[in-house]
């Protein structure tokens, strides 16, 4: 069969295509050597290798076939807990990253103007170089916390923040306040830890989930409980105002008013209180603050929040009885984001209690196992110490904020006013905070103020656009990170192929660029796998086994069982930790604020075929995701003479953007909704510009004072035809 | 996976959510070019008048029918129907025709009009991934679904694991196991809440399709030698009696 590729092919084609596979094969196939060390590629460049998904943060199992040096097929690793054998679209997708034809393959340095996208390739050691001889100069003239550090979570972040906290810079911007932040600081307020881990036990009966679209944000595990669970008769009670694909599957569906679930949980823990339906001996044994928890919830009846959610008062009574009931076989889902308004870490803070009202402790929710806890690292010296303030506002502006999370968009808001200091350098990896952050014209006025930015990443994404400097990472398919334990397991990620082009692992970026720095200490391993092997070195396993099996085998973490990292050792209900610093103890009623006359609730949510922003350049995943347009109920858009694919411009107080609609029964008449990822601003992502537009442009900042939550729901909207 | 006797997969429309991880499995195990795809998202979707709403949508393959309509109606042989399942396609003998799109009932064999017939190719439908069944792998599709909505087995286990799910579940399900009897059965099975108009499927009688027009392409031989025989002695018949009368060879002087 022969194949002449036209331009248009060649376009869409990808590597897993004939276009790029052509361009390959006139160069010699270039095996993952450390593969072909491990036994796991032949002679001829055929093999299968174990690693780990980095589609999005759930991290599965994954197996690589490698035909001729080059990979063709990834799949789930059965023995891996997150996959189980399964990947979901993104994972499958995954290859396609690594052979994305617009990948950065060689340091580039910037010769037109911020937001030109010219560039010219350079070496590794003029980058580098050029790198630390900036922040060098701006730590000498500003000092060290004039440069802001940001990165989203990652396998080889704890060396990202060896680079920061040695270098001496207080300024960490994290994806936690833009996502999870309410979740976390509630979690630690009454759990005294981030995140709960959840059981999908046989006997699980009832679930109930305020926004987690579970079903389309997939975590490929957890989504495959939540299924079974359905198939087993488990009764699944929904909030969101949007019919999503969870919703389909939900024995209840209630599209609640945005930011109206708080009042939906005050009222289901006025029930459980007032009609004595909680786990009388559990709150005695493990709980502080009952009393004054009843004492705030007694005024939230159902007939109180019946008006403000939209959801009837006997349903929300029933809904409260029959959750009790099914406790502990019960979970309330805290999910990531809920509907963020500037109320959701009460709204957060009221599911964590329901769960501990009614008993659900070590049935359906435990203690999650630490992060890479029972492995070795490298020795390194301690931090030096950091007077500067945080530009984020933590802790003297968000005193209950953890610093490992932050504030982003306080601290983006910072670096515009140059309160209380003036930052001048920004160090980005694996981060689009262009795309990200709401008010994408703020962003780019605070890169406007910095003498000098450098973006690691392994595509131009819209914030390399904007860079000085861009350094190439390697895919994740192309190099070693961190181990990461699950369970019984420490998994590797490893090289399936050698890095192309001149790309390079983060654990080797950071550490040349942490010696350049003078602060080589904190780097003390010869290369990747020497860190590895020191990683492994506490659990005696060989590496070259660990690369053959992708795991090595550890001692599973002891759960906690029923003692509580918090001030009183139990689970607070009520926090004086809150109390102390000001915010109530309890979760209380914030009325959020509701669109004027004309406006909508500007809704965003996840779709199963792309990650925030840094995967719409896939064309595997463009290939099978919607078209993004902007959801307006049908009705509404009827009376507003708009139709089905019309253009509308879409507008917020800070910004307007441009999209086609569809109109569609499939959400409340009060909001309308936009796939978030879309409308790019660099013109080096192929495939994604010019596709949809921007929530980032429309979205205004507001965040919620305790968690320092960025409100994302509560920006409200005008549309009209185009 | 070693003792299945006759390949087949199994879905469940109450555990799809859509995720479209199966299309993409397909495309990269297959090397499917960008502007094709061998499974496709079928049926209404959300239908009915908020709140009130429903989902119903269902990953549409190849069925692999145990008496394929599309082998039945390709005249140079490019279909095969293996006795263990899978129903495959060889694009060397295609010639293009595109018989097998009229004939099969489920419009699975897509035709590629941007290519010639120099360039091959024309049909293009799911294989079952006999790279990987005969190697001790489930298929693509099935081995990345991330809630066993796609399942894959012995086509009679699937058919018993089918209706024991169902008689579990009497309300969530529609009594009926689709591919069991459709068009003489398929090896794409299918349960679902929805009816499986609403997934997109015909309705279908038990009796295959091309059962009856093989009877009546098996006639065609003999239809036509007798046709032929009749037609021979008319032909005879008018020359002699022209000759006869002279009238043929007056009209072609003419």
């Amino acid at each position: 069969m022969t194949k002449t590729i036209s331009r248009r092919d060649f376009l869409k084609l990808g590597a897993a295509g004939a276009g790029a596979l052509a361009l390959g094969s006139m160069l010699p196939p270039k095996v993952a050597e450390a593969a072909r060390a491990a036994g796991t590629i032949d002679a001829e460049g055929n093999g299968f290798v174990h690693s780990m998904c980095e589609m999005c943060v759930w991290r599965c199992g994954l197996i690589a076939k490698v035909v001729n040096g080059r990979v063709v097929k990834l799949d789930g690793n059965p023995e891996h807990e997150h996959s189980r054998g399964n990947l979901c679209p993104r994972g499958q997708s995954g290859l396609m990253n690594t052979y994305d034809p617009d990948r950065v393959l060689t340091p580039l340095i910037r010769v037109g103007k911020r937001g030109e996208g010219l560039f010219r390739p350079a070496s590794w050691d003029e980058a580098l170089d050029l790198v630390a001889r900036n922040m060098l100069a701006i730590k000498e003239k500003y000092g060290a916390e004039a440069m802001v550090f940001s990165s989203t979570h990652n396998l080889s972040q704890p060396l990202f923040e060896n680079l920061l906290y040695a270098f001496g810079s207080p300024n960490y911007g994290t994806q936690r306040s833009l996502c999870f932040n309410a979740m976390i600081v509630s979690n630690l307020m009454t759990y005294g830890m981030e995140e709960p881990a959840r059981i999908y036990d046989d006997k699980l009966k009832y679930i109930i989930l305020t926004g987690r679209n579970l079903l389309e944000a997939i975590s490929t595990s957890e989504t495959h409980d939540l299924i079974m669970a359905i198939d087993r008769g488990a009764k699944v009670v929904y909030l969101d105002p949007r019919y999503t694909k969870t919703a389909s599957k939900a024995a209840e569906w209630l599209p609640v008013k945005p930011g109206m679930d708080l009042a939906f949980h005050l009222a289901l823990l006025h029930v459980i209180i007032r009609e004595r339906l909680y786990n009388r001996w559990f709150v005695e044994q493990h709980t502080v603050g009952f009393d004054e928890l009843k004492k705030e919830v007694m005024r939230y009846t159902p007939e109180w929040a019946a008006p403000l959610t939209g959801i009837s008062a006997e349903t929300i009574t029933r809904i409260a009885r029959e959750f009790a009931k099914a406790a502990p076989h019960a979970l309330a889902h805290n999910g990531w984001r809920t509907s963020n308004f500037v109320n959701s870490f009460h709204t957060q803070r009221a599911i964590s209690i329901l769960n501990a009202l009614v008993g659900n402790w070590n049935v359906t929710m435990t203690a999650a196992a630490e992060e890479g806890a029972g492995l070795g690292a490298p020795p390194q010296p301690p931090y030096p110490r950091v007077s500067a303030l945080r530009l984020d506002g933590v802790p003297w502006k968000y005193p209950v904020v953890p610093f490992k999370l932050g504030v982003f968009q306080e601290l983006r808001d910072n670096i515009v006013k140059g309160e209380p200091y003036q930052a001048h350098g920004w160090f980005i990896s694996r981060q689009n905070p262009i795309m990200s952050l709401p008010d994408r014209a703020k962003t780019l006025e605070a890169f406007g103020k910095m003498d000098f930015i450098v973006t690691v990443d392994i595509i131009m994404n819209d914030t390399a656009w904007f860079s000085d400097v861009v350094l190439p990472e390697a895919s994740y398919l192309e190099r070693y990170d961190p181990l990461l334990p699950v369970g019984d397991k420490a998994f590797i990620r490893q090289p399936v192929i050698e890095p192309q082009g001149e790309a390079k692992s983060a654990l080797w970026i950071y550490k040349q660029l942490g010696e350049r720095l003078g602060l080589g200490d904190y780097f003390q391993y010869e290369d990747e796998e020497d860190y590895l092997r020191q990683q492994l070195a506490p659990l005696g396993a060989d590496l070259e086994e660990v690369k053959k099996k992708g795991y090595a085998e550890m001692p599973e973490s002891e759960h906690a069982g029923f003692t509580w990292n918090t001030p009183s050792g139990k689970i607070e209900l009520y926090s004086d930790t809150l109390a102390k610093v000001g915010f109530p103890g309890v979760p209380t009623w914030e009325e959020p604020p509701q669109p004027k006359e004309g406006q909508f609730y500007l809704l965003t949510g996840k779709v199963a075929q792309s990650t925030q922003f840094g995967t719409q350049n896939n064309q595997l995943l463009h290939k099978y995701s919607d078209e993004p347009r902007l959801w307006m109920n049908a009705k509404t858009a009827a009376s507003l003479g708009l139709a089905t694919d019309d253009w509308v411009e879409v507008a917020s107080e800070v910004g307007q953007i441009h999209i086609k609609l569809l109109a569609t029964e499939a959400i409340r008449p009060d909001c309308v909704y936009l796939t978030p990822g879309y409308g790019h601003l660099s013109k080096g992502l192929k495939t994604a510009y010019g596709v949809g537009a921007s929530d980032s442009v429309v979205h205004v900042t507001y965040t919620d004072p305790i968690s320092g939550s960025q409100a994302l729901s509560q920006t409200f909207v005008t549309v009209r035809k185009a | 996976m070693t003792d299945i006797k006759h390949h087949a997969y199994l879905f469940d429309a109450t555990r799809c959510i859509d995720c479209r991880a199966c299309m993409v499995a397909c495309s990269v195990e297959n090397n499917i070019e960008m502007d094709k795809t061998r499974i496709w998202v079928a049926g209404l979707g959300v239908t009915g008048e908020y709140p009130n709403l429903q989902r119903s949508t269902m990953v549409y393959h190849c069925m692999h029918c145990e008496h394929p309509d599309c082998m039945s109606a390709c005249p140079v042989g490019a279909y095969t129907k293996a006795p263990d399942g899978p129903v495959s396609y060889n694009p060397d003998v295609c010639i293009g025709c595109r018989y097998c799109m009229n004939a099969c009932p489920f419009g699975v064999p897509h035709f590629d009009y941007d290519k010639g017939i120099i360039d091959g190719a024309f049909i293009d439908k799911c294989t079952f991934c006999p790279q990987r069944i005969y190697n001790g792998q489930e298929p693509a599709c099935v081995q990345t679904c991330p809630t066993d909505a796609l399942e894959y087995g012995d086509r009679d286990e699937l058919i018993k694991r089918a209706h024991e799910r169902i008689a579990a579940h009497p309300d969530r399900y529609i009594n009926h196991v689709y591919g069991e009897h459709e068009n003489g059965g398929t090896s794409y099975l299918i349960i679902s809440h929805v009816p499986f108009k609403d997934l997109g499927l015909p309705e279908l009688p038990e009796t295959p399709i091309n059962e009856v027009s093989e009877k009546v392409m098996e006639m065609t031989i003999p239809f036509a030698l007798s046709w032929g025989a009749v037609l021979t002695a008319v032909t005879v018949g008018v020359a002699a009696y022209e000759k006869k009368n002279g009238k043929g060879k007056a009209e072609q002087t003419k």
